[in-house]
């Protein structure tokens, strides 16, 4: 597990606006790493400078400790807000080009082509693709070296739900041959469901990072319901470890304090003759957690 | 600069506006090239007549004359050639590839040696071509024949290619700077056919002007250098005044303005944020 990426007091002002400031970060190799934030907040400006598109006011990056830049970007698959390939040409025509960039034979080009799903289409011109095909074409471009490192700017942009599950399957199969990814995005399911660790990002400056797994747990808060609802709220409220009880959705939360449990709503309902058909145990979701962060933060 | 050529290359190699345009601008040099007897034939038929001279008879299409006078009438449609530059590098500027190529894992100074790999690409297919149609021409209307006359004075050829290369690279330049195609060919058309010859008119007949140090000026303004490599050819016929070189000062001048493009587009390049 070595340094994939090292970031130090990296910022970037645009006249007046400054939209990355001191950002710092470290990612290892095999880390799925998602970078959230809301529309603005410089993730794409931050990715731009580490692909020397941008660049950077101050601060400096190193790739793969210290190899020169360019030779870098070759190891990395990367595709940055919109697709970009020469419309009047094929799929294959422009993915030869990216291969010839980046110095990988063609040989690849079909096999990447049929992981996204492109193979049928690919004599036909980019111009004449749905948004979705293009996204699934710049995911092979990114590809197309087999790179051990992808950057993956809002990847699902544009795609319907059934586009959305694919490209997520895609990450998943990619992240799990030991690709070390990073994933920027706001669509905060996704990060949750592929990502290890994020940091969340507004107007420029880093307010949180992590592991995803440590925000993510069980809270104890329990969600109940039963045939008559308003008889279960009426039981309830002799129960005795709770924070706070309320209605939603025709269920019942309960926060419970700390040396209660599930187990103990359950016994207590079935004592007092009442047959809950609804107990779930709530879990933390990425969302909370980032609107959490934001909201801490303002 | 293989490499580099090889970019470009898959670029325009399926890209049929390229071809086309590329077709269009050889048909251009064919008849530029070659209609020049038909063009006496009119003059004659129009009554002109220079000193009791039949115009027919002029030997424009005499080696080693020919290679001047061809260069020399071709150099005037360069601008096309400019115009396949601009679209191809702004093309890049606005499907974003050219952030995309950089992106996948090229510099900066290696996206503009490949645009420079195309315009010498360019400038090496026009020479070629013209030298072909020359030695056409000239095996069939040429008084003399044989080797030391045919290949006497190419370097007029090599002239061509230079004016060429430097033109296309101020073609580069300001598509780099205006980032629009329609634009940038308005303005290279206006500049380079008009503007500039008026105001190097104006500076060498000026009554006002004429004694100052402004005239002085006139072999250093970029399109002038460029037009001074191939000295009008024509004099020779009507004057006898006869010059046959490529004058080394327009090749030092010329040399100063393509450095001076090349490094002004470096520098825009490596400091502009591809977004």
């Amino acid at each position: 597990m070595g340094l994939t990426l090292e970031v130090k007091d990296l910022s970037k002002n645009f006249g007046k606006i400054k939209a990355v400031q001191g950002l710092n970060l470290s990612i290892e190799s095999g880390q799925v790493y998602g970078l959230l934030g809301p529309n603005g907040s410089g993730k794409t400006t931050t990715l731009g400078m580490l692909l020397d598109v941008v660049a950077p006011t101050s601060g400096s990056y190193s790739w793969f400790g210290g190899k020169s830049n360019v030779e870098s970007r070759k190891q990395i698959g990367a595709i940055l807000e919109t697709p970009c390939f020469y419309p009047y040409l094929t799929a294959v025509q422009n993915l030869r080009i990216s291969a010839h960039i980046k110095e990988v034979s063609n040989d690849r080009i079909e096999a990447t082509l049929d992981q996204v799903g492109l193979l049928e289409r690919k004599n036909d011109k980019f111009k004449t693709y749905s948004l979705g095909m293009k996204q699934r074409l710049s995911i092979a471009a990114a590809l197309i070296a087999d790179p051990p490192v992808l950057i993956l700017d809002e990847p699902t942009n544009g795609l319907d739900p059934q586009g959305i599950a694919e490209i997520r399957r895609l990450i998943t199969d990619i992240a799990a041959q030991g690709k070390t990814i990073v994933l920027a995005s706001h669509l905060l399911d996704e990060v949750q469901k592929v990502c290890t660790d994020f940091c969340v990002l507004r107007n420029g400056v880093k307010l949180h990072e992590g592991p995803v797994q440590d925000i993510l747990g069980e809270t104890n808060t329990v969600e109940i319901a039963a045939e008559d609802n308003s008889k279960l709220s009426d039981t309830l409220k002799d129960f005795n470890g709770q924070k706070k009880r309320y209605e939603e959705n025709g269920s019942i939360f309960m926060e419970l304090e700390d040396s209660f449990s599930s187990t103990d709503v359950n016994a207590f309902c079935f004592e007092k003759g009442i047959t809950l058909h609804k107990l779930i145990t709530q879990t933390n979701s990425l969302e909370q957690e980032f609107l959490k962060i934001l909201k801490e933060n303002d | 600069m293989i490499r580099a050529f090889k970019l470009e290359w898959l670029k325009i190699r399926n890209y049929k506006v390229f071809w086309i345009l590329l077709g269009m601008y050889l048909l251009a040099l064919v008849v530029i090239s070659s209609f020049g007897v038909f063009f006496l034939e009119w003059l004659k038929a129009k009554g002109a007549d220079f000193e009791g001279i039949d115009p027919t008879i002029l030997p424009i299409y005499d080696f080693p004359d020919i290679w001047q006078n061809t260069t020399y009438l071709a150099s005037f449609i360069k601008v096309l050639l400019g115009f396949i530059v601009i679209i191809s590098i702004n093309n890049d500027q606005s499907y974003l590839t050219m952030r995309q190529n950089v992106i996948d894992g090229i510099s900066k100074r290696e996206f503009l040696l490949s645009k420079l790999s195309l315009i010498l690409f360019l400038g090496f297919v026009s020479t070629t071509f013209l030298f072909a149609a020359g030695l056409i021409n000239g095996s069939i209307y040429s008084h003399v024949q044989g080797t030391t006359y045919i290949f006497d004075e190419l370097e007029f050829l090599a002239a061509y290619f230079y004016d060429i290369v430097v033109f296309c690279t101020l073609a580069f330049l300001l598509t780099i700077l205006i980032k629009k195609t329609g634009f940038v060919i308005i303005a290279l058309t206006l500049y380079s056919l008009m503007f500039e010859p008026i105001l190097g008119l104006f500076l060498e007949y000026q009554p006002q002007i004429q004694d100052t140090y402004w005239p002085k000026l006139l072999p250093y303004l970029p399109i002038k250098s460029l037009n001074n490599l191939i000295p009008v050819p024509f004099p020779r016929y009507f004057f006898q005044e006869i010059v046959d070189d490529v004058p080394m000062s327009a090749v030092a001048i010329s040399t100063g303005w393509l450095s001076f493009y090349l490094g002004s587009i470096y520098f825009l390049l490596s400091r502009r944020d591809l977004k």
